[in-house]
């Protein structure tokens, strides 16, 4: 609660700021806000404060997931500068959208009734959408705004209906009231009930862009601002996934056996549909996108098999996902200044002229293709094992092979910037705070992959 | 204060790490400095925890994070210091320091010079995570690491293809005793559920001797160390190792390295006790490989080729030490061969660095004045290498003789034997090298020359060590307290008494046991000097040789013999297999996955259209599935 | 919730009235296929019009107008729905502490800020033509 309140102020401030013109404040002002947020939402841990009649729960894994998400607008912010370079307005609007997103997603994660749910959920849309269009003047953008406003409205009409049919079988938005009333129905739960959870279901499928509500995730990934596809694949993820996980495990725990088999169908269908369509795209910020699908299938296999330490491999699995994405979208951004395009070819020889720079990429995209002793790979591993453990070894075989295809696109970067053979493009000129910005994130990536344990065991 | 045991390995990483990283940027002989720094600290270190040790602090394992932990078993990263680790540590930072300062002289014309430092740093955090390691899986990623340096080091000068071959030969044999290993690794967690040592052992007190599974575990134990450590069959990769830097024979392939398989073997002692068919095999190996190796090394030409023979004898010296229960004796002259057979390959070094890369002894000769400084320290390795008291060789030898003894007068005679062997070959490099006159006349260009002082203190330190290193273990009959025995004490009384044959050797017997090889030796020596001093018939030429000389100088044509009996038929199968098997079946498969799978890519990516109205369909169409599938089943 | 069970059968009426508003759909669709005439349709501009109800189209509806009205328009609406918050709290404002008085006056601020940044945004600038 104390991070929204202090992230609402300091979204205002950043207005204010912001209409001052006073350009050159914007920054500092929100790394030191995003910093004290993290201060005042961390110190919070362990007291499991409830606000509001249920409304609002602040228990560890809210505190985890809400870190996770101050953690990506610091990350964001921290590669703001390298995106915006050149650009002479204050930008205080995109910036405090980031912020208002980042409310949302902390609602998303910490939230007692579904009603709040709702609050939270279109908050981070309504920012995604406007955010998605942010660079007016160009029609790759439009079209993704456009695309994501409606595809997403279509869900999110569903996922309303959803909730306002647990309400009116149930007679409540309250997570744990919902649970005690599937309880008290003995095995009966009348069918509008079950409708009801399946289109929340459906909604919550189509925000982590899971096949077959997946659609709209590459149009508006490739047209958005690179900046904010980074920010949107990696917040909206997190968000979405950890209140599904609230729902799943609070209120339909009881329901969940029902549930597995379409989980499981949808789980394997994005996997298998992510990997496969990325593996043909040359164009990177497309592959991001439909890996992004790819990865969402392996949170929702946390999601199949719920067992006591699924909740912090999902954190430590969505804490190795951010980093990598974020570094690897901060070396792309770099070159789409430089070279104008996207494709793989802008990579070629760029270990020779930028070798920090093609270091934190080869890092940043063997972390997500899950090659040892990368954080991505002890995630996907402690990830693999709960799945295992829960009886569902043919679902692991199907993920495992996705990560195999996987590798395929993720180290064509790679070889480009390491092994091609043709002329090396010229040198990027990069600031020493970016390279120190990614080498650190790439660190921290290896370390991962030591400490998973750390992370895991927290929750 | 063992906290802090994690600083040990920390800083030769980040030696490794800053050198390896800024290998083009660092000028002179900043990185040796820097790498030979990165490891003195640890060696103050280890010499604080050592001294700690010996003033009884208690053994501890520090837990640094909980590592791997899957169903019931748990792998912690976690380091233990104990007596044994605790020695090892000292071993390992103040000889690889010795060393360290040693190749800044040494390698200092070289143009690889920043990455053999980055490659020495990393070996050191290799090996003190095998030593430091406080269960098996840390000590097997010790073991696998310095496996890859030792390729690295080897391979060091990578434009001849000869040593190419010789660091691939070290590194496939050595993954021949790795797979040994690495089952023994799966046999424990079969059979204990854990591979933390503490908790094996205690729990292997319960089981009972002889048992097929331990001794299964302990022969495969062994598998590994007879890889690590050059024993027969696997010794052949040793020799060939020399075709690395003289430094790195020093350090890897005679003090550190090779020893790790003894080091196991003793920190395992407990296991081992309960296999006797296990502790039966390593004695017959060792001796086995100690008399090959010795015979072999009799008639070399090449002055670190006999080291490095003498190194696999003098291992498995080692090993018939540990395979007749005398765990100290073992873990003694390892320690004291670290040092005399370090001195002896630095020694080496410098005269091969005096004649400017000439390594046949037979164009050597009358160096004793050119290089005198050398020569003395090279006289004082031979002499403890040989047993020659009062120096460091004399008490671990007569250690581990008394411990054949105990196991059998067959193989005390035959432990004799390899000694004697050692004196002979010793001074005959000794007395070929420095006695005579110069066999190839000197080039005036390149004048023979002493090495620099950074090359002669680390051998002086090591020329102390070497004399007075013995002095750790004087036995009780020679009026010393045999410190060594109680420093281990802990570590290797049960498994010592456990194994105690009989009465105790007499005092009388005692003296006989260390006198009638002194005498021997002795007398080789003075057979070496009556034949390389007095008469001085060296053959230039390539001699007439009789079968046994042949067989000898072509070190038992082992070498061919794996070639025809392994190589050949597996490069036949090979060929096959590539040929027959890979192109066409398998890779053929392959492709045609990997085309599938962009095929598919391909076209699933028109389902892509980029026309909301069809996403919007195919949303609805799987709404209306979802619900009908789930509601109406 | 009510204690009353339902059964299937409750839902016949609400399953009448869809049958008939489908039905008449479907009816009115086939109807007028078979009512109108045999032959070949013709295609007129007039016939294609939207709206023929005989006054002719003046131009395109679609033509482009400033966005100005847009904005205006809906920072209106944005304003008059904060409205909402208002009533409920004037209602019991007799039964409330100073706390509550602080929480609405917030509230005013917020919304007041609101007001200065899209004033100075310059979003209310009528004549500014860039």
């Amino acid at each position: 609660m104390k991070a929204i309140i202090a992230l609402s102020i300091l979204a205002v401030l950043n207005m204010f700021f912001g209409v001052r013109k006073m350009k050159k404040v914007l920054l500092p002002l929100i790394f030191i806000g995003l910093i004290i947020t993290m201060i005042l939402n961390i110190s919070d841990w362990g007291k499991s404060v409830h606000y509001f009649n249920e409304m609002f729960i602040a228990d560890n894994f809210s505190i985890a997931f809400s870190s996770v998400l101050i953690l990506i607008g610091i990350l964001i912010f921290m590669f703001a500068n390298i995106y915006y370079k050149g650009v002479e307005r204050p930008l205080e609007d995109i910036y405090a959208l980031i912020l208002f997103a980042i409310i949302g997603g902390i609602v998303m994660a910490s939230f007692g009734n579904l009603i709040l749910f709702f609050v939270g959920l279109e908050t981070l849309s309504i920012s995604f959408y406007v955010l998605a269009g942010s660079k007016k003047f160009d029609i790759a953008s439009n079209e993704a705004a456009m695309k994501y406003f409606l595809t997403g409205s279509f869900a999110t009409g569903f996922l309303l209906f959803g909730i306002a049919l647990v309400y009116g079988v149930s007679g409540s938005f309250n997570l744990e009231a919902i649970n005690t009333y599937i309880l008290g129905c003995n095995g009966n739960v009348p069918m509008i009930f079950i409708a009801g959870m399946l289109l929340i279901f459906i909604g919550m499928s189509f925000k982590i862009a899971a096949v077959p509500f997946h659609f709209w995730s590459p149009d508006v990934y490739t047209g958005s601002p690179t900046l904010i596809t980074a920010f949107m694949t990696t917040a909206g993820k997190v968000a979405s996934i950890a209140a599904f996980y609230r729902l799943i495990t609070i209120a339909f725990i009881s329901l969940h056996s029902e549930l597995t088999t379409t989980l499981t169908v949808i789980a394997v269908l994005t996997i298998i549909v992510g990997n496969l369509s990325a593996v043909y795209q040359d164009n990177l910020k497309r592959m991001f996108a439909y890996s992004g699908v790819a990865q969402s299938g392996y949170l929702l296999m946390a999601l199949i098999v719920l067992g006591p330490k699924s909740a912090g491999i999902l954190l430590f699995f969505v804490l190795s996902y951010v980093i990598a994405t974020i570094t690897a979208f901060a070396v792309l951004m770099l070159i789409r200044e430089e070279r104008g395009t996207f494709f793989i070819p802008a990579f070629r020889g760029l270990a020779k002229n930028n070798p920090v720079e093609a270091f934190a990429m080869a890092i940043a995209m063997m972390s997500l293709a899950g090659i040892p002793p990368l954080a991505g790979f002890m995630a996907k591993y402690n990830l693999f094992v709960l799945t295992a453990e829960g009886g569902y070894t043919w679902l692991v075989v199907v993920a495992v092979i996705g990560s195999m295809i996987s590798i395929y696109f993720y180290f064509k970067p790679i070889l480009a910037s390491y092994f091609s053979e043709g002329e090396p493009q010229h040198k990027i000129e990069s600031s020493v705070n970016f390279k120190i910005n990614i080498l650190v994130l790439s660190i921290l990536m290896i370390l991962l992959g030591f400490l998973p344990q750390v992370i895991i065991n927290l929750l | 204060m063992f906290e802090y045991i994690w600083l040990v390995p920390l800083f030769p990483l980040i030696g490794f790490l800053v050198i390896f990283f800024n290998f083009r940027r660092l000028k002179g002989v900043t990185a040796g400095v820097l790498a030979s720094i990165m490891v003195f600290i640890p060696f103050v270190i280890s010499l604080f925890f050592f001294f700690g040790l010996m003033n009884g602090a208690e053994a501890k394992t520090v837990e640094l994070f909980s590592w791997i932990s899957f169903n019931k078993l748990s792998i912690p990263f976690s380091f233990l210091i104990d007596r044994l680790s605790g020695l090892m540590l000292l071993i390992v930072t103040g000889v690889g320091f010795l060393i360290h300062v040693y190749s800044i002289g040494y390698m200092k014309e070289d143009a690889g010079f920043n990455r053999f430092f980055s490659y020495m740093n990393l070996f050191v955090f290799f090996m003190l995570l095998l030593v430091l390691g406080s269960n098996y899986l840390i000590l097997f990623i010790g073991w696998e690491g310095v496996g890859l340096c030792s390729y690295l080091l080897i391979g060091f000068w990578f434009k001849n293809q000869e040593f190419n071959n010789a660091a691939k030969k070290a590194f496939i044999m050595n993954r021949i005793g790795d797979l040994g290993f690495l089952l023994a690794l799966f046999m424990l967690i079969h059979q204990f559920g854990t591979l933390n040592f503490a908790e094996i052992f205690s729990k292997s007190s319960a089981i009972p001797v002889g048992t097929f599974s331990i001794t299964m575990i302990t022969l495969l134990l062994f598998a590994g160390a007879v890889g690590k450590s050059a024993q027969i069959p696997l010794f052949t990769w040793l020799p060939d190792a020399m075709a690395g830097p003289t430094p790195v024979s020093a350090l890897i392939h005679a003090a550190t390295m090779v020893t790790a398989g003894v080091y196991m073997v003793a920190r395992s002692n407990l296991l081992f006790v309960l296999a006797p068919v296990t502790l039966m095999t390593i004695s017959v190996i060792g001796i086995a490989t100690a008399l090959m190796a010795g015979s072999i090394a009799l008639f070399q030409n090449d002055i670190k080729k006999i080291l490095a023979y003498s190194t696999v004898s003098q291992l498995g010296l080692m090993f018939v030490a540990l395979g007749s229960g005398a765990f100290t004796g073992a873990m003694f002259h390892l320690t004291t061969h670290a040092f005399f057979k370090a001195l002896l390959f630095l020694a080496a070094g410098s005269v091969i660095h005096a004649l400017h890369g000439e390594q046949d002894i037979r164009k050597m000769g009358g160096l004793k004045d050119r290089i005198p400084v050398t020569f003395w320290l090279f006289i004082i390795g031979s002499l403890a290498i040989s047993g020659i008291p009062p120096f460091a060789g004399f008490f671990s030898k007569d250690m581990i003789l008394i411990g054949a003894f105990h196991s059998g007068y067959v193989l005390w005679v035959l432990s004799v034997a390899a000694a004697l062997m050692t004196a002979f070959y010793m001074f005959r490099l000794l007395f070929i090298v420095f006695w005579g006159k110069a066999a190839v006349a000197a080039d005036p260009k390149h004048p023979v020359h002493e090495s620099p002082k950074s090359m002669t203190i680390p051998m002086s330190v090591l020329a102390v060590l070497s004399i007075i290193g013995g002095f750790i273990g004087v036995p009780a009959l020679l009026g010393g307290s045999d410190r060594i025995q109680v420093f281990l004490a802990p570590l290797f009384s049960s498994s010592e008494a456990f194994l105690k044959h009989g009465a105790e050797v007499s005092e009388s017997s005692e003296i006989l046991l260390m006198t009638i090889p002194l005498l021997l030796i002795l007398g080789v020596i003075f057979l070496a000097w009556s034949f390389y001093v007095k008469n001085r018939n060296i053959e230039q030429e390539e001699p007439e040789r009789s079968f046994l000389g042949n067989l000898l100088y072509r070190k038992f044509y082992v070498d061919e013999l794996y070639d025809t009996i392994v190589q050949k038929p597996v490069a036949g199968l090979s060929t096959f297999f590539h040929d027959t098997i890979e192109v066409k079946v398998i890779d053929r498969f392959v492709n045609q996955t990997g085309n599938l799978v962009v095929w598919i890519g391909k076209n699933i990516r028109y389902m892509q259209t980029g026309n909301v109205g069809a996403y919007l369909f195919f949303m609805v169409i799987s709404i209306i599935l979802i619900l009908v599938l789930n509601l109406f089943k | 919730m009510t204690d009353k069970i339902y059964v299937p059968a409750d839902y016949v009426p609400i399953l009448i009235q869809s049958l008939v508003a489908l039905g008449f759909v479907a009816l009115t669709m086939f109807a007028t296929h078979f009512i109108s005439s045999k032959r070949k349709r013709i295609r007129t501009l007039r016939k294609d019009e939207n709206f023929e109800c005989g006054i002719e189209v003046q131009g395109n509806a679609r033509f482009p107008f400033s966005v100005k009205y847009f904005l205006v328009a809906i920072l209106f609406v944005l304003f008059d729905v904060e409205i909402i918050f208002f009533y409920p709290w004037a209602i019991n404002f007799l039964q409330m502490e100073w706390r509550e008085f602080f929480v609405m006056l917030l509230f005013v601020a917020l919304l007041l800020f609101g007001f200065y940044y899209i004033y100075e945004k310059g979003a209310l600038e009528w004549n500014n033509d860039e």
